[in-house]
């Protein structure tokens, strides 16, 4: 089992993945009842603990769970346990709920909706040799057949998170003079990233990461948002399941701050990673390429009739947004073209734009551990030259998730390249264009950079206290 | 037989504390020494004794545990438990921090330059090795690789003589090798055969092989083999098990690289007022003789030794006493 979990525990012969640390120390609370007496503890056959008082009374022990939100509370790991993950968000979770929901009544049943990223998609596509629309169109027909109602790509909200990416990377280069830690800025959609710069550099990288939600929260800002409305639903009503490439997005799912306190409901209820589909449709009996497709579901309601994606790489392609967007609003530099360097390695790149031998613009590119460690150093010893970075915690990024599943009979790298060509191989749309997109920010939101847009669209960190814990040390 | 290792002196070098490691510098004229006390001693020759010539007190806020000299001699590396690896420069008055490494989760174990002197390793109680890039111009220390290929707790790291190839030894009880590939560092072999935490690895001068020292109370000799199609890949082999000689854990090996004399462990124990220091020597290519060895070398365990690279037969060792014993050694007669 544990050989499944965990990015860090599957993956690949690219050794840079950050590694969970030996210190979990959830401290786990023990409510004492007063007395005196000394008392013993007895364990049962089945395995649950009595405590047990000297007049011979038995109490039964509440056992110490762990939650997801407590791995995020604590600096002992970096990621989670994998038992936790099991017991909280996986395929068996999520078939379990939709048992519990087909035998619900009427008014206790829960719409499911299913958001799949691009990344889970190509990873599918490269396993089942299919092409991405028909993977799109065939596990939707897979999904609705289990008990989902409805099926979302999540490039779509990836398109609110680069369009609010872009104006705050703006907004930031605007007050560089008055606020030191506006750049550089960077990037926010790793939750891996996230987690390890709040655990271990807290308050002092947290106000340089973008406040702008993950394409995965944003999405579920919308499933409980716009389309509860659209459906007359309050948000527990539904139960919204992602598709994710990286075992870390079930962490950034389970972080209050994505939890709806009036409704006691998360954005996010449940994140299957693209290992556990493939599990599930093994479970089911069910090979991708023998089921009929279907037609793609969209939140407007149309129905789509292609894929498209976003430039710039598997990763969502944030600095290049940013860096086109930017070079046009800063310096009036129309269609910015991007030559990537890349510096000790192929997951360490720059981008500049110059004008006239002034480097206006520094972008990089920084993924995997070994690069995250020299970009916070860089950082801390004030030598850091970039405006922005585009950090991801995967070497490679995230169609190297953890989560993604490994091709049987071929090396790790050719595997990656074929899934990097598929995921490449659709059109690429500007998310200014999108009309729903616009339609969306305008009826919604109330508008382009609103109240509510920043509000609904961007979240907070929280730097987490590093426990001095002495432990038995080990020489 | 304990004649062949006679004592020269012994110092008193972190007083009150433990002494946990032992460098001489490439040219011999220094004895680099850390401990308990949180500080790094450099020792000289002076007259027919040794006497302390620095103390770097300033760089680490908890035991330091390991040193290393850069191989031009110029500057000094030391791992803490306090999560750091401080890179001093010598100069002509003492030595100053010229870069303090961080991004170890906890404690630093060890730390080692690799031939070249553009490379260094460190590893900790986190379970990485991480491989930095030296830019001497810069005083600059890049991570080229976080290595997570043990599943525990790291001891030892230490570079092949002449290539870059590194060594891993680790409470997980394997050894685990490691080299270039592409941009980045692989582990590209596995050595299996101890049954408890192995504390350190020594590399014999050709490279050919190497001596690891265990909980186990075993030193082990590896060979390496030329794989089949004269590529890079080559597997390590088990060749000689040395035990009997250690009746407690053993912490640590050095292998002296001036002639073919053979691994040599330090006992350690706790509680017990009895060590043992033994060299070894080789008698055919894979079987080792005891040649000498030292039962209360040190007043209580013994932690960490060193070959002198130039004189031949000149040994240091050090133990939780704080003190350092610099010894003789005498190949016997019919070794």
């Amino acid at each position: 089992m544990a050989a499944r979990f965990s990015g860090v525990l599957q993956l690949t012969d690219l050794d840079d993945f950050i590694a969970p640390s030996q210190e979990c120390i959830k401290p786990v609370k023990v409510d004492k009842k007063p007395g005196k007496a000394a008392a013993k503890i007895r364990i049962e056959a089945d395995g649950s603990y009595f405590q047990v008082n000297q007049d011979g009374e038995a109490q039964k022990l509440e056992k110490a769970k762990i939650t997801l939100n407590d791995c995020l509370a604590c600096s002992g790991c970096i990621t989670s346990a994998e038992s936790v993950l099991v017991s909280q968000q996986s395929h068996g979770e999520l078939c379990k709920v939709l048992a519990l929901n087909k035998a619900a009544a009427a008014h206790e049943q829960k719409l499911v909706v299913v958001s799949v990223s691009p990344q889970s998609r190509a990873s599918l596509a490269a396993r089942c040799k299919l092409g991405l629309l028909e993977t799109a169109q065939k596990l939707s027909t897979f999904l609705k057949g289990l008990g989902v109602h409805h099926v979302f790509d999540t490039t779509f909200s990836r398109n609110f998170s680069l369009l609010e990416s872009q104006q705050e990377f703006v907004r930031r280069f605007q007050r560089q003079a008055e606020d030191k830690q506006a750049l550089p800025m960077l990037a926010s959609a790793c939750p891996g990233w996230i987690c390890y710069a709040e655990k271990t550099h807290g308050s002092f990288i947290i106000p340089h990461i973008s406040t702008t939600k993950s394409p995965q929260q944003v999405m579920g800002s919308l499933v409980k948002g716009y389309f509860a409305e659209q459906q007359h639903l309050p948000p527990d009503r539904i139960y919204h399941v992602t598709v994710m490439p990286c075992y870390d997005k079930k962490l950034e799912a389970s972080r209050p701050d994505f939890f709806n306190q009036e409704y006691q409901t998360r954005d996010v209820d449940c994140v299957i990673t693209t290992g556990e589909v493939l599990k599930l449709l093994e479970q089911e009996g069910v090979s991708l390429s023998d089921v009929d497709p279907s037609p793609l579901d969209t939140m407007l309601g149309r129905a789509a009739e292609e894929l498209s994606s976003h430039r710039g790489g598997g990763s969502g392609g944030f600095l290049e947004h940013i860096f086109i967007h930017a070079a046009r609003e800063l310096f009036g530099v129309h269609g910015a073209s991007i030559h990537y360097r890349p510096l000790k390695n192929k997951d360490f790149q720059e981008v500049t734009l110059e004008r006239d031998g002034q480097v206006l613009l520094h972008f990089a590119l920084a993924y995997g551990f070994r690069n995250i460690q020299n970009l916070v150093q860089k950082l801390k010893r004030g030598k850091c030259p970039y405006h922005y970075v585009e950090v991801m915690a995967c070497p490679s990024g995230c169609l190297n998730g953890g989560g993604q599943i490994k091709l049987e009979g071929e090396s790790s790298k050719e595997e990656l390249q074929q899934v990097e060509r598929l995921y490449e191989s659709l059109r690429a749309e500007s998310p200014e264009e999108n009309q729903a997109v616009r339609e969306l920010y305008e009826h919604w939101l109330g508008g382009w950079g609103s109240e509510r847009a920043l509000q609904v669209l961007h979240t907070q960190y929280h730097a987490v206290e590093r426990a001095s814990s002495a432990l038995s040390i080990k020489w | 037989m304990p004649e062949a290792l006679s004592l020269l002196c012994r110092v008193s070098a972190h007083p009150e504390s433990r002494c946990w490691a032992l460098a001489w510098s490439p040219s011999g004229a220094l004895l680099a020494s850390c401990g308990g006390d949180r500080a790094v001693r450099v020792w000289g020759r002076e007259g027919s004794g040794w006497a302390c010539r620095a103390v770097l007190a300033d760089g680490h806020q908890r035991t330091v545990r390991r040193v290393a000299w850069s191989p031009c001699g110029q500057f000094l590396a030391s791992a803490s438990f306090d999560g750091t690896t401080c890179v001093w420069r010598r100069h002509e008055h003492g030595f100053e921090v010229v870069a303090t490494l961080e991004g170890h989760e906890n404690e630093v174990k060890s730390v080692a330059w690799a031939p070249s002197g553009s490379l260094l390793a460190t590893c900790s109680r986190d379970k990485s090795v991480w491989v930095w890039e030296v830019d001497e111009e810069e005083q600059e220390f890049e991570c080229v690789s976080v290595l997570s290929a043990h599943s525990q707790d790291v001891k030892h790291v230490v570079w092949h003589p002449s290539q870059e190839l590194l060594a891993s030894a680790s409470y997980d009880d394997t050894v685990r090798l490691y080299r270039e590939d592409e941009d980045d560092w692989v582990c590209c072999a596995t050595l299996e055969g101890h049954t408890s935490t192995v504390w350190a690895v020594a590399w014999e001068r050709s490279g050919q092989r190497l001596v690891s020292c265990s909980d186990d109370r075993t030193l082990r000799v590896w060979q390496r083999s030329e794989g089949h199609g004269g590529g890079s890949e080559h597997s390590w082999q088990c060749v000689c098990t040395l035990s009997g000689y250690h009746g407690r854990s053993i912490y640590d090996v050095a292998w002296c690289h001036l002639d073919g004399r053979g691994g040599h462990g330090v006992r350690r124990r706790r509680r017990a007022v009895f060590e043992e220091v033994s060299p070894v020597s080789p008698g055919s290519p894979v079987t080792f003789g005891l040649a000498a060895h030292v039962p209360r070398a040190h007043a209580q365990d013994a932690n960490g030794v060193a070959w002198h690279p130039r004189e031949p037969g000149l040994l240091a060792s050090c133990g939780d006493d704080g003190d350092i014993a610099f010894w003789q050694y005498q190949r016997p007669e019919g070794l």
